[in-house]
């Protein structure tokens, strides 16, 4: 925060195009704080919710896209049902989620690459398959991040002492046709937007 | 007695009602006033203290001139006028008719306490075992199901809640004086049918309204059973279900009412059907109940539909204009989606429900506790805008005085703490501080001044911290730092909405609503509704405080008095002779005695003979007389007979509650030939509460009083006090849209106006506003008002002049007008209103003129409409609100500028929607219903940005080029940018010199504005009567407000002007000359600049209208020249030796 603080921004007002939706969504938004007052995930984040709705608002999009704010977002929506204004917040968030994940920027491939192997594992086996899917987020992860198996080990071993874990047939395909034709048209559906 | 020709209603009895209405009685029209509530003052009743004097001052609103017209006493406790008829629980039911011509029905609702015979001895309340939250403590506290609607109302008569009581006849028995009939037997006379195909359904709804109500019901199970019975026996009302086999329910309805058309029928519908009840009413149902039926509902909804069909119809009341001044409600936090804990937590309250834990006759006795434990309150915190300012409860307004109250909450809660030797934290959560009225800014830095923390910020739930037994708040500081806060008590500011059943009243008056639901006005008008001759006032139209209220309702009453005179309702007063009294000033004083005997109250602590013997070594006295219960219709009666009989002449009446005899005593004049003048009424009986068992002292305590009464009735005074004649003609000082208004206003009265205007031309202002932040073109108001005046025969216009010097008082004042240098013309008026308007004060600093890039509101707006500016040429446009405002010296809000900015913001993008634009705020006083254009330009990405007092932001001259550095707080980052145009939101400033307020007795506030009287109650006036202020010299508003407080100074102007002869009242000052030295103590000591110097007779004068009786000159006078009639010396130490039993 500091040496955010001492730096002046030079408001330009330019936003790239594709984020304007995010901006638009926010717009009337009037400061009031409620939102990270509500934020039960606030303490973790390096910008407060509103802080972050209003560096969208003065176009500082570019940093917004360096801190971990709207990864954070567990879409409780509290902030959504408390907005004077009505905004939706949370969808704002996952909008902004979502162009991390298309973009597949670096600085967030921890949360992105976690979520995109979670659906691999259900569209694969038609329900998270934990084992496979920490195998498969480990090896997107590994190259750069070559300690992060030894991180999970604890939780893992946890999980494996409760029988939270199985250990099925890795290539077992479920699910068929039908939930495939579901994850087609999802895909169809976000290509049309 | 004035014959009153004009007839007028007002709607509601709250603090504009009350304006509204005695403002049309003093001008001589009769006013009738309903309130459909069973106490008048509204609101305010449960409000005790007001900022910003953190006192109450409603009497401050009594008529000054001819003021023994009315009862001169608290006006919490009653309000009495000759020209007012007050009618409690009423409402209207049909208005019918023209403007000039309503005719109005309307139905008082039936209380079963009968008002002449209730003493209020409250003995019904301690037998009544019903007990239901008390709507007077907002819900805080229980009361009985009898009871009294206020504890200060006088006098105070007990009054059944319909909905609660269970018609057990406890009451009844209890009742000492028979008071109350809940009337059986009229009821068992009441034939209810129900039909329903399902016998659980007849079953239990026979047994609910046979008990709860008290009716008679037959039963019939299909609509050929039900014509049957139809038939057989007289029925009242029938309830019938719509889906039965065979014939249905809206078949029957039809059937019956082509056999028995006055039956009177409900329909009885499922969720489902609703819509087909909805059409069964339009062919001749009266209402329709929505099975399952709430028992809670249902008895009091068939109580209602008996007494609607039992009541005869009252003959239409006829009036020219109707008033309405129907007051708001309040948004219950309960009720949304965001609760904060209200209605779950008790110590989480209204700010209404504050007032009441604060007030001393509220459910604490004042005492500032917890209402969950009775803990004393060690921290308290105001959370604003709830209900107000959110999208998500439909709340696109700001509800304009919850800043305020909350701030005066603060501050009584601080100084109540104080006294109790306790700290206090207070502590207000605020989005914007709206301290947008006159004197608001300095009361908020008062409050801050004294303690109370402001943090902007808006708390999202209120959650009970079960480990410290508290209240937890989490918000974000302005930083976005989560910071938690802990309080004993929450309060929240509950935000304004339409009132209970205001859309049916709107159909029935056939007026337009707003998308909120309140009353739709004309575009520059605050009264004006869609329909002609109806008016609204005060809080109808949106929350205000009591100045805003008091001057809308005067400004309400003039546009309705303008109606009933343009409707031929003629102006004049019928022949002013008052009723003629025998002169008894010659005749030795011959005081009859009548003591209220109060049931069997007096009889434990006084011997009537004792009181007889004592009361008759006084030879005034010519009998003491002894009577049952004055207070109620036969006591009165057997008490106007023993005057009659005995014709004394004078009468002293030992009873309680005197302020209730006031138009009982001037009837009983009227009627008995008996100078009203010569009759007193002392308390002797109010005080023997709990002092039964000392019944000595508590007789000469009564002897002394009743002692006292007698040595004032023996000296009374009857001579009459000349009164003022007055030049019946008014001068207007300014040509602006208030001048124009004011003088329009009372030129259309048949009162001639002299307006002086210094430029050539009339308009003021609006010669350069040409739109409004509604989106309304100034120009046709300005043509259409301007040739309204240059036609009108009775205004005569002075332009290119200006007021050289004026003397006089209410009544007649001479003022010498200068046009050019050397013609001098002199104009004889009878009052004199300031409307000298204001103008945008220069900005000091940001660099104003050295760049022209860098401009004013007014600036900005002139270069637009010529064209010199164009949007689309503009990349960044900065507007920097308070550039020379809310700090000292000019430390008040302008009122107009955030809304200015809103205006260029949202014109600005409407052409140019890229561009940028930039708004650094202190606090955004969007207030009432132009929140939505916040909200506007907020959507179209238009940047505010918050900025302190001492941090404000700071413009570069960087060669031509102009560029902005300041502080983003919430980024907590200092910004730059280029900005192709600066704004400044300069203020207001008024025209309004020292010289020439004082040339007319007026003052100036330390601002430079008019000062008012009284900031609340007496907005328009100056402290000297007949002067008055308005329009921008008087206050910072909009054209709207303008002319609101134009036309209410206007209508304060015509209660004088409306006098040929202006009466003065009973007590008024006077001089001896003989004794008098001259000193002129006496005029520097008067409030009310009554007094003055007659040089040439050298000799003290006093404005007997003017003086108010309060007497301070009296007791200054060092020669004892100076006295107050009613006040005479040997009056006084004669009361004086009676009060110390001498």
């Amino acid at each position: 925060m500091s040496q955010a603080q001492s730096k002046t921004i030079q408001a330009t007002g330019t936003t790239s195009s594709d984020l304007a939706e995010v901006r638009d969504m926010v717009a009337a938004c009037i400061q009031c704080g409620t939102c990270t007052g509500s934020c039960p995930n606030a303490f973790a984040m390096d910008l407060t919710p509103r802080h972050m709705w209003r560096m969208v608002l003065m176009d500082q999009i570019d940093e917004v896209f360096q801190s971990r704010t709207f990864m954070l977002c567990s879409a409780c929506y509290t902030c959504t049902l408390r907005c004077p204004r009505g905004l939706p917040l949370t969808e704002a968030l996952s909008l902004l989620k979502q162009r991390a994940s298309r973009d597949d920027l670096p600085c967030y491939r921890q949360s992105t690459r976690f979520y995109r192997r979670f659906i691999d594992s259900v569209r694969r086996h038609g329900r998270v398959q934990e084992t496979t899917f920490i195998a498969l987020y480990f090896m997107d992860m590994t190259p750069k991040h070559p300690l992060l198996p030894l991180k999970y080990t604890p939780l893992g071993l946890r999980l494996m002492r409760r029988g939270k874990l199985s250990f099925p047939n890795p290539f077992a395909r479920a699910g068929g046709q039908s939930l495939e034709s579901i994850f087609n048209k999802v895909a169809a559906l976000e290509e049309a937007v | 007695m004035n014959k009153k020709i004009g007839q007028a209603l007002v709607v509601g009895g709250g603090i504009s009602g009350i304006r509204a209405a005695l403002d049309l009685a003093e001008f001589g029209y009769g006013v009738t006033l309903i309130d459909r509530a069973p106490h008048l003052g509204g609101v305010l009743t449960q409000l005790d203290h007001q900022f910003p004097t953190n006192h109450c001052g409603m009497c401050k609103m009594l008529p000054l001139v001819d003021r023994d017209k009315a009862a001169q006493f608290c006006l919490r406790k009653g309000l009495f006028h000759d020209n007012i008829t007050l009618r409690l629980s009423t409402e209207v039911m049909a208005v019918d008719g023209e403007p000039g011509r309503f005719d109005v029905t309307l139905r008082q609702a039936v209380n079963p306490v009968d008002p002449d015979r209730c003493t209020g001895c409250g003995e019904c309340a301690e037998v009544c075992p019903v007990e239901v939250p008390d709507a007077f403590n907002a819900g805080l506290g229980l009361r009985k199901a009898i009871y009294l609607p206020t504890p200060h109302t006088i006098p105070n008569r007990y009054q059944v809640d319909a909905a609660a009581c269970t018609r057990c006849g406890a009451c009844v028995d209890a009742c000492p004086t028979q008071a109350i009939s809940l009337n059986d037997k009229a009821r068992k006379d009441f034939h209810i049918l129900v039909v329903d195909d399902e016998l659980i359904v007849r079953d239990s709804l026979k047994e609910w309204i046979e008990i709860e109500g008290g009716f008679s019901v037959t039963m019939a199970d299909s609509g050929e059973a039900a014509l049957e019975a139809l038939k057989t026996r007289q029925v009242d009302l029938m309830l019938t279900d719509i889906k039965m086999p065979g014939m249905d329910g809206v078949t029957l309805l039809q059937k019956a009412g082509e056999l028995f058309p006055d039956l009177t029928v409900v329909m009885m519908t499922a969720y489902a059907t609703v819509e087909t009840a909805v059409e069964a009413m339009k062919i001749g149902a009266l209402d329709y109940l929505i099975k399952p039926f709430d028992p809670d509902a249902l008895i009091p909804k068939i109580v209602g539909i008996y007494d609607a069909v039992k009541t005869p119809d009252e003959p239409p009341l006829k009036v020219g204009s109707i008033v309405l001044s129907s007051g708001s409600a309040f948004y219950d936090p309960s009720e949304g989606k965001d609760t904060l804990g209200y209605g779950q937590l008790p110590d989480v309250v209204t700010q209404l429900e504050f007032e009441r834990l604060l007030s001393g006759t509220g459910p604490t006795g004042g005492h500032l506790v917890r209402p969950s434990d009775g803990r004393p309150v060690g921290r308290i915190a105001w959370l604003q805008c709830v209900g107000s300012r959110d999208l998500q409860t439909d709340a696109d307004f700001c509800s304009n005085i919850c800043c305020m109250i909350s701030l005066k909450q603060s501050m009584l809660a601080r100084d109540k703490a104080r006294q109790a030797g306790m700290d206090l934290d207070t502590h207000i959560f605020y989005m914007d501080m709206r301290t947008f009225g006159k004197s608001f800014q300095r009361y908020r830095d008062q409050a801050e001044e004294s303690g109370v923390n402001l943090t902007r910020a808006r708390i999202h739930s209120v959650v009970p911290d079960l480990t410290q037994g508290d209240l937890q708040l989490r918000y974000a500081d302005m930083s976005g730092r989560a910071e938690e806060c802990h309080a004993d008590m929450v309060v929240l500011a509950a935000g304004q909405r339409p009132p209970l059943g205001t859309a049916a009243m709107a159909e029935l008056m056939g007026i337009g609503l707003n998308p909120w639901g309140f009353p739709e006005t004309e575009p520059f008008s605050l009264v004006h509704t869609d329909r002609k001759g109806i008016v609204a006032a005060g809080a109808f139209t949106g929350l205000k405080d009591i100045s805003a209220s008091v001057t809308q309702a005067s400004a309400a009453a003039l546009n309705a008095s303008r109606t009933i005179h343009e409707g031929g309702g003629s102006l004049k007063l019928e022949s002013g002779s008052a009723h003629e009294y025998e002169d008894l000033s010659r005749q030795l004083p011959r005081i009859l005695v009548v003591i209220c005997t109060c049931g069997e109250r007096l009889k434990p602590v006084a011997d009537p003979r004792l009181l007889t013997r004592h009361l008759k070594q006084d030879p005034a006295v010519d009998q003491v007389l002894f009577l049952d219960r004055t207070c109620t219709a036969e006591g009165w009666a057997s008490l106007v007979d023993m005057v009659r009989n005995i014709n004394p002449n004078r009468l002293l009446i030992g009873a309680c509650q005197p302020y209730a005899y006031a138009r009982k005593l001037k009837a009983l004049g009227a009627d008995t030939g008996l100078n009203p003048r010569l009759m007193d009424v002392v308390d002797i009986l109010s005080s023997i509460q709990g002092r039964e068992g000392e019944p000595e002292a508590f007789q000469a305590a009564m002897i002394a009083e009743l002692r006292m009464a007698v040595a004032r009735l023996r000296h009374a005074d009857t001579s009459a006090v000349p009164g003022v004649p007055v030049t019946q003609s008014a001068l207007v000082v300014g040509g602006g849209i208030a001048g124009m208004s004011t003088a329009l206003a009372i030129a259309d009265h048949g009162f001639p106006v002299d307006q002086v205007e210094q430029s050539e031309h009339m308009g003021g202002n609006l010669l350069w506003i040409k739109n409004t932040l509604g989106g309304h073109e100034t120009a046709g108001l300005l043509s259409d008002i301007r040739s309204r005046v240059e036609k009108h025969p009775h205004i005569r216009a002075h332009t290119g002049a200006r007021v050289l010097c004026s003397f006089g008082q209410a009544g007649h004042f001479l003022t010498s007008l200068g046009t050019g240098e050397e013609t001098v013309e002199n104009i004889e008026h009878g009052v004199a209103i300031l409307a000298t308007g204001g103008r945008e004060a220069v900005p000091d600093g940001y660099h104003y003129g050295e760049n022209d890039r860098i401009l004013t509101h007014r600036e900005l707006s002139e270069k637009l409409d010529a064209g010199d500016i164009r949007p689309e040429t503009l990349n960044t446009v900065v507007m920097i609100q308070c550039a020379g405002t809310r700090e000292e010296p000019r430390n008040y809000c302008s009122k107009v500028c955030c809304g200015a900015a809103l205006k260029h913001a949202l014109a600005l993008t409407d052409i140019h929607p890229d561009l940028q634009v930039y708004v650094f705020y202190r606090d955004m006083m969007s207030y009432g219903f132009t929140e939505s254009y916040f909200t506007e330009a907020r959507r179209r990405r238009v940047r505010f940005i918050p900025y302190t007092k001492d941090r404000k932001p700071e413009v570069l001259l960087e060669g031509g080029a102009v560029r902005i550095r300041a502080h983003e707080p919430l980024l907590g980052r200092d910004i730059e940018m280029g900005a192709d145009l600066v704004v400044l939101a300069a203020g207001v400033v008024p025209n309004l010199s020292a010289d020439l307020a004082q040339s007319f007795g007026a003052t100036l506030d330390g601002d430079g504005f008019f000062q008012a009287a009284e900031s609340k109650w007496r907005p328009v006036d100056a402290l000297k009567e007949g002067v008055f202020g308005c329009g921008l010299a008087h206050s910072p508003g909009n054209i709207p407000e303008s002319i609101a407080s134009a036309e209410a100074a206007a209508q304060r102007a015509l209660r004088i002007l409306c006098h040929a002869l202006l009466p003065s009242g009973k007590l008024t000052a006077d001089v001896r000359h003989s004794l008098c030295a001259l000193c002129e103590r006496c005029i520097e000591v008067c409030p009310y600049e009554a007094r003055s110097l007659d040089p040439e007779e050298e000799r003290i004068m006093v404005n007997p209208v003017m003086c108010q009786g309060c007497g301070a000159c009296a007791a200054v006078c060092p020669n004892d020249a100076s006295y107050l009639e009613g006040y005479a010396a040997r009056q006084m130490l004669e009361m004086i030796d009676a009060a110390m039993g001498c």
